[in-house]
């Protein structure tokens, strides 16, 4: 008896509910059982489902639970998919969600009340519901539920916190912000529907593929529409701004939505609707770009900050911007490689850093911390095992996962953006050492309450550091390049995730690409673990080493420069003033003007009229009982003079 | 020239003038007292016309009751004669007679030219003046819903006038 | 022609009555004699009403000025009811002088 598709989603959704109704009144251990236990049950219920289709038939299920909108033409069902794509996010969906519902428990227990507590888990529980309807979805709408539905459970649970004005701030700019992309993506479905009559995904790209030269002119335009929602989801340029203050929420949060599954969405629904951008090259090459100066530009950026959490966010940032280069040069397996092993690591050290606040007491800024290597070992180790996977390093999961991506980048002879992936491959490991260094090693720099109070976090958060962790070296060994695996003999074309997806890749009439030789391959490979260890030498030897005094030099020498970077280049105070002020000033202009004056000031003067003429009649009441008389008598000559002229 | 032509256009002469001067009397009761001659003189028009209870109905009712309940009044309230003071509203003299004159005129031109006219030929039995109960009947068979609705107005009316006249009692 | 008086005549006269009325009750002052004319074109229509009556062979003539008259004396008990108390506390029957229900 197979489980229900629908029922991974709906098991959280349940969550939900029960915890956001009965979750105050209950107390903090039900709303734990319940949170966690729904997201547990929906892990059980999906593995059930996903470990068949593994290693069993891969043929693509769709299960339909009923009709949705039938309006004339347009009939949309409520349809779920289980195919190698879904499958691979809902696994690493339910399984990495899993465990950050098992940190939360620690993390939350102690600093709230029990209603807040419920309304976390309320939330969160909301938010796996609509990641999964997202993934597992059948057609675009559906999808779109889950996509608006994760953008507002981030609004809600970054705006946790919603008594501080910060979080609160930062909630509504997350979720302007994807409105903006959102906009895109709605124009895109419009888009589709316009050309292809139906908004499923087997109908439109059955028919794309079918037919390639009457679509492929208005798919350009479709495709970025798209781009657009991904844009805004997965925090790309220009629509990255909320990503960095998105991390006023609490920390599992971060760790959750804005590293591990939301911001995937967009390069998800790149790949979903790769049929389409295939068909669209100039797309694919705005999808190539835009990812690549994301990366580097967030990279940069990430230098120079100070607040831990920050320097992971905007990582987090720069790392979409690879899946997205991946996927616009056509790479897509890569980029979802990657998706899954950042994911792994991400949230691991998304989960570390929350682990040093919460033994810090609250502090996230860099500068005040130090030494905690030995009083937060579990913490330490994982962390660094997590900032290895990132940097690159061979033989864990992110170094076959970027490795892919910067040889498809090469391969299909994009070599700019290629030195632009390897640049920021450096980037990448200096900065995550910095932190490590920074965090870890050296002395501590806080005060001495701070440093009383510093204490390794309890196994309700250890446990999921250490599983994260082991997927961060093992998580890698799916996608192994074809030359690493013939030295230890094995003859396949493909590995083990390129056959997994490949049936997500209709075959199009596309030019046949040059694969790379072996040595080309091997070299690529030498380049970019160059760049990685480069990176790493001179962030830990910068930082823990010297102590931090050649940056500081640095800094010194360019100041504005150094501002320049520390301040994020400005974006949002150019943003600030490009858009917000001109909409301020706007809605002031339709409130004072437009309502007050014009349209109240309408209103008024009708009633304003109708008064007056109440005024002027009401001299007609003479309380002269002849004149009323007359009136009448008047009345009826004037009647009979009109019958009288009538008949005659 | 018939002599029931003749008594009914002396009788209806006497109507009108008396009814004039109703209108034109100074003082209430006078004015009340002309009307009452001009009843009576209608009164005979009706017997002319056939309808000898109605006839008897006017002079008793309306004539005997109506009137006299006027006259009661206008003893209440020591009603005096009406002083000659100047209009201040001539206007209203103005506009009410033209309306009048034009309406007369109306009416007058519009019976000259169609009273009488489409009436259907004498050919239905002429009903017996004498017969009281074919009034009856009608009365209490077609007409019931009228008749009862009508003793209920009465009631009403009976209240109401009752209600209206008393004097106010001393809190 | 009902025993020799035609119906031009009757209505003639109902109209007389009924004009006569009119210019009464617009041009007195004095209330009284404004009810007085009223009074007075009801019966200018009673009249026509019989005639019709007559020159139609129907009783139903009589009927409706039997009702017509019986609603008179209703509405003249209540009139002069009203009369009186208004009178009790305006002591005037000029009808220019009352105007209570001015704007």
């Amino acid at each position: 008896m197979n489980v229900p598709l629908w029922l991974v989603p709906a098991l959280p959704l349940a969550g939900f509910l029960i915890c956001g109704v009965l979750g105050k009144k209950l107390g903090k251990s039900f709303v734990s059982a319940v949170g966690v236990g729904s997201v547990g049950l929906a892990t059980v219920a999906a593995y059930s489902r996903l470990l068949p289709f593994v290693f069993g038939s891969r043929a693509p299920v769709v299960e339909t639970v009923g009709g949705w909108i039938a309006a004339g033409s347009f009939s949309v069902d409520i349809a779920f998919r289980l195919d190698a794509l879904s499958a691979l996010m809902t696994s690493f969906v339910t399984f990495v969600g899993f465990w950050i519902h098992v940190y939360s428990i620690g993390y939350m227990r102690h600093d709230e009340s029990d209603a807040g507590y419920a309304r976390y888990f309320a939330y969160l529980n909301l938010f796996m519901f609509s990641m999964l309807t997202l993934v597992l979805a059948q057609n675009f709408l559906l999808l779109f539920v889950g996509w608006e539905g994760v953008g507002l459970c981030s609004y809600l649970l970054i705006g946790y916190y919603y008594e501080r004005e910060y979080a609160a701030a930062a909630g509504k700019k997350a979720f302007v912000v994807n409105r903006i992309g959102d906009f895109g993506f709605l124009l895109g479905m419009f888009g589709l529907f316009g050309l292809f009559q139906s908004l499923d995904f087997d109908r439109v790209f059955s028919t794309a593929a079918a037919d390639p030269a009457r679509y492929a002119p208005f798919l350009t335009v479709v495709a970025l529409c798209l781009f657009v929602g991904a844009v805004g989801k997965s925090a790309q340029v220009p629509l990255y701004v909320w990503l960095p203050d998105a991390m006023a929420g609490p920390t599992p949060v971060s760790a959750l939505i804005h590293a591990a599954t939301m911001v995937t969405a967009g390069v998800y629904i790149v790949t979903r609707c790769n049929v389409l951008f295939r068909l669209a090259p100039d797309a694919m090459a705005v999808v190539a770009v835009i990812g690549a100066i994301t990366a580097i530009f967030a990279a940069v950026i990430a230098l120079a900050q100070n607040d831990i959490k920050k320097v992971l966010a905007y990582s987090t940032v720069s790392q979409l911007g690879y899946m997205f280069l991946a996927c616009g040069v056509g790479a897509y397996v890569a980029g979802m490689f990657h998706v899954m092993t950042h994911a792994f690591f991400k949230a691991c050290l998304f989960l570390g850093s929350g682990s040093v606040i919460h033994a810090m007491g609250g502090e996230q800024d860099m500068r005040k911390m130090g030494g905690l290597k030995s009083k937060l070992p579990l913490t330490y180790w994982t962390f660094l095992i997590a900032t290895l996977a990132l940097a690159g390093i061979p033989p864990l999961a992110g170094f076959f996962s970027k490795d892919t991506i910067l040889a498809g980048v090469f391969e299909h002879q994009r070599y700019v953006l290629w030195g632009i992936g390897i640049v920021t491959a450096g980037l990448t490991a200096f900065y995550m050492f910095r932190l490590v260094s920074l965090t870890f090693e050296g002395k501590f720099r806080g005060t001495h309450e701070q440093e009383h109070h510093l204490h390794e976090s309890p196994p309700s958060m250890t446990t999921p550091l250490l599983i994260l962790a082991a997927l961060s070296v093992i998580g890698g060994f799916v996608g192994v390049p074809k030359v690493i695996r013939e030295v230890f003999g094995s003859a396949r074309e493909q590995n083990a995730i390129e056959r997994f997806l490949s049936p997500i890749f209709v075959p199009l009439e596309e030019s046949v690409e040059h694969a790379l030789g072996a040595g080309t391959e091997w070299l690529l490979i030498a380049i970019s673990v160059v760049a990685a260890v480069t990176g790493l030498l001179l962030g830990w030897n910068w930082y823990a080493k010297q102590d931090g005094r050649i940056p500081a030099r640095i800094a010194a020498t360019f100041p504005t420069l150094y501002e320049l970077v520390e301040d994020k280049f400005d974006v949002d105070e150019a943003y600030d003033f490009l858009f917000v002020r001109p909409f301020n000033w706007l809605a002031r202009m339709l409130w004072k003007v437009v309502d007050v004056l014009i349209i109240d000031g309408l209103l008024n003067a009708g009633a304003f009229l109708v008064e007056l003429t109440g005024d002027l009649l009401r001299f007609l009441q003479t309380g002269n009982v002849r004149n009323y008389a007359l009136t009448f008598f008047l009345g009826v000559v004037g009647l009979l003079l009109i019958v009288i002229g009538f008949t005659y | 020239m018939t002599t029931t032509r003749l008594v009914f256009d002396a009788a209806a002469v006497v109507a009108l003038l008396f009814a004039a001067v109703m209108v034109l009397h100074r003082h209430p009761a006078k004015s009340v007292l002309s009307l009452v001659v001009s009843f009576f003189a209608l009164a005979t028009c009706y017997v002319l016309l056939t309808a000898p209870f109605i006839a008897a109905i006017q002079v008793i009712v309306y004539a005997g009751a109506i009137l006299v309940l006027f006259l009661f009044v206008i003893m209440l309230l020591n009603v005096q004669q009406e002083e000659h003071r100047g209009d201040p509203h001539p206007i209203q003299r103005v506009l009410s007679g033209a309306a009048l004159l034009l309406f007369g005129a109306m009416l007058f031109g519009l019976l000259r030219s169609h009273g009488g006219a489409g009436l259907p030929s004498d050919s239905s039995p002429i009903p017996d003046p004498d017969d009281l109960a074919a009034i009856a009947r009608l009365l209490f068979s077609d007409y019931l819903l009228p008749f009862e609705a009508l003793s209920v107005l009465l009631l009403a009316a009976l209240v109401g006038a009752f209600v209206l006249a008393r004097r106010e009692k001393a809190s | 022609m009902i025993s020799g008086i035609p119906l031009s005549d009757v209505l003639l006269v109902s109209g007389g009555l009924f004009v006569i009325g009119l210019a009464g009750a617009l041009l007195r002052r004095n209330a009284i004699t404004i009810f007085l004319s009223i009074e007075l074109m009801m019966n200018g229509a009673n009249l026509a009403l019989l005639g019709y009556g007559a020159a139609l062979h129907s009783l139903e003539g009589q009927i409706v000025v039997f009702f017509v008259i019986a609603i008179a004396a209703a509405e003249a008990s209540v009139g002069l009811a009203i009369f009186v108390a208004l009178f009790r506390h305006t002591e005037t029957i000029d009808v220019n002088e009352i105007h209570l229900l001015k704007w």
